[in-house]
């Protein structure tokens, strides 16, 4: 899981998500990219970051975007965050035994019901639906430590923006392996706004 | 297990550490303070295993008191530091385990901290965690103390008011999600007229 180095995290505000993830990918000590993809859009308001093994990252991320491509044709409806959170967990159990090397974030709001939902799972799909934040990657202990300090509840999306930014910027720049940079979704009822940070690029 | 923390001033330094005593998952103590006192102006946090701790500030002490009596006068915190360092390499090949941060005042009456690892390389700085939850810490230094990837923020001088209420919420944090973290924090105070210790209960989950 230290092979490639990666930070994602997720934080709830006042009807609104945000997600926000570094942008590096290594091996080891050297950097290899600083523009790798870890958030992936699964539906307009439902998004999914990966952290890990950087080859899991990519097979995870096409597996379930053909779920829930399946799942769209099906049943003519969007997959809300919840359920994709359980698509997800039985993705990974199906390799108990030898598993993807990927932990999973998952950030959206509920389409019919404008509820905030974030979720993370373990690499072998064990979910948990923190009201807070939810942290993952190999900055996970810095990620902590800030997102504790820093989140209240019912934060604006404006507010929740800044919060989210300083966290993860704050966190990466004490982790090696990650950092280059960050991408920050904020994701509302109404649309999804991207920006994308520039911080120590070391 | 255990956490400690460091912050100086401009006239004065603050050093906290946390009271829990544990092994694994289990608490042995919950009042155990790591921080001990050199000098009237210069207080030593030493976390890590508890045996090295005791064994570590119990030749610090013994140093510090041989200084003065050859000498004639308190040893410096500058000073301190170096022989801490020296204390720490003679055991390179059989290291203390013990996070140690080093905190007082120096010459001119700054606040000045000390960060050490196992086998002595140390550096002053301004702010430093040190022991179990030092990696959720000290990005919340960085942002808080150092503003961090604040290009825009205000940039005003550290009072000790500001100081203590920060150790005080940070150790909140850590106590939170940290589980060698917890039960109390004590906090001292570093000014030219002396030390100020407080306790302060914490989560004891």
């Amino acid at each position: 899981m230290e092979m490639n180095g990666s930070a994602v995290v997720a934080m709830v505000g006042k009807d609104c998500v945000a997600i926000a993830a570094d942008r590096r990918f290594g091996v080891q000590a050297q950097t290899v990219s600083c523009d790798f993809q870890k958030i992936f859009p699964m539906g307009d308001r439902v998004f999914v970051g990966l952290t890990g093994l950087a080859t899991d990252i990519i097979t995870v991320s096409q597996r379930l975007k053909f779920r829930s491509n399946i799942y769209k044709l099906k049943e003519h409806r969007e997959l809300s965050p919840k359920t994709l959170t359980a698509v997800i967990s039985n993705l990974l159990y199906e390799r108990r035994f030898g598993p993807y090397f990927c932990e999973p974030i998952v950030a959206g709001v509920d389409s019919t019901t404008g509820k905030p939902y974030i979720s993370g799972c373990d690499l072998i799909g064990c979910p948990v639906e923190p009201a807070d934040f939810v942290v993952a990657g190999t900055s996970t202990d810095q990620l902590f430590g800030m997102c504790e300090a820093v989140w209240k509840p019912d934060l604006a999306p404006e507010e929740l923006f800044e919060t989210i930014s300083q966290a993860i910027l704050s966190a990466v720049d004490r982790d090696a392996l990650a950092g280059w940079g960050a991408i920050v979704h904020i994701i509302e009822k109404d649309g999804v706004t991207t920006r994308t940070l520039k911080g120590r690029m070391d | 297990g255990g956490t400690v923390l460091g912050v100086a001033g401009e006239d004065f330094a603050v050093i906290a550490s946390d009271t829990r005593l544990s092994e694994y998952y289990s608490i042995h103590a919950r009042d155990v303070p790591k921080l001990f006192r050199l000098s009237p102006q210069m207080v030593l946090g030493c976390a890590g295993f508890h045996g090295d701790v005791l064994t570590l500030t119990k030749e610090m002490n013994m140093a510090t008191q041989i200084y003065e009596y050859e000498h004639g006068r308190t040893i410096s915190c500058p000073a301190t530091a170096e022989m801490l360092s020296k204390k720490l390499y003679y055991r390179r090949f059989f290291p203390f385990y013990t996070y140690n941060v080093l905190v007082g005042l120096d010459a001119e009456g700054k606040g000045a901290v000390y960060g050490f690892d196992p086998i002595g390389s140390f550096e002053r700085e301004t702010f430093r965690a040190s022991g179990s939850a030092a990696s959720l810490l000290q990005p919340l230094l960085d942002n808080q103390i150092g503003y961090n990837n604040q290009p825009n923020a205000k940039r005003e001088p550290l009072s000790m008011d500001k100081a203590v209420a920060l150790v005080r919420e940070v150790f909140s944090c850590a106590a939170e999600r940290d589980i060698h973290t917890g039960d109390g924090v004590v906090i001292s105070v570093i000014t030219k007229d002396g030390i100020k210790e407080s306790f302060h209960p914490l989560r004891a989950d």
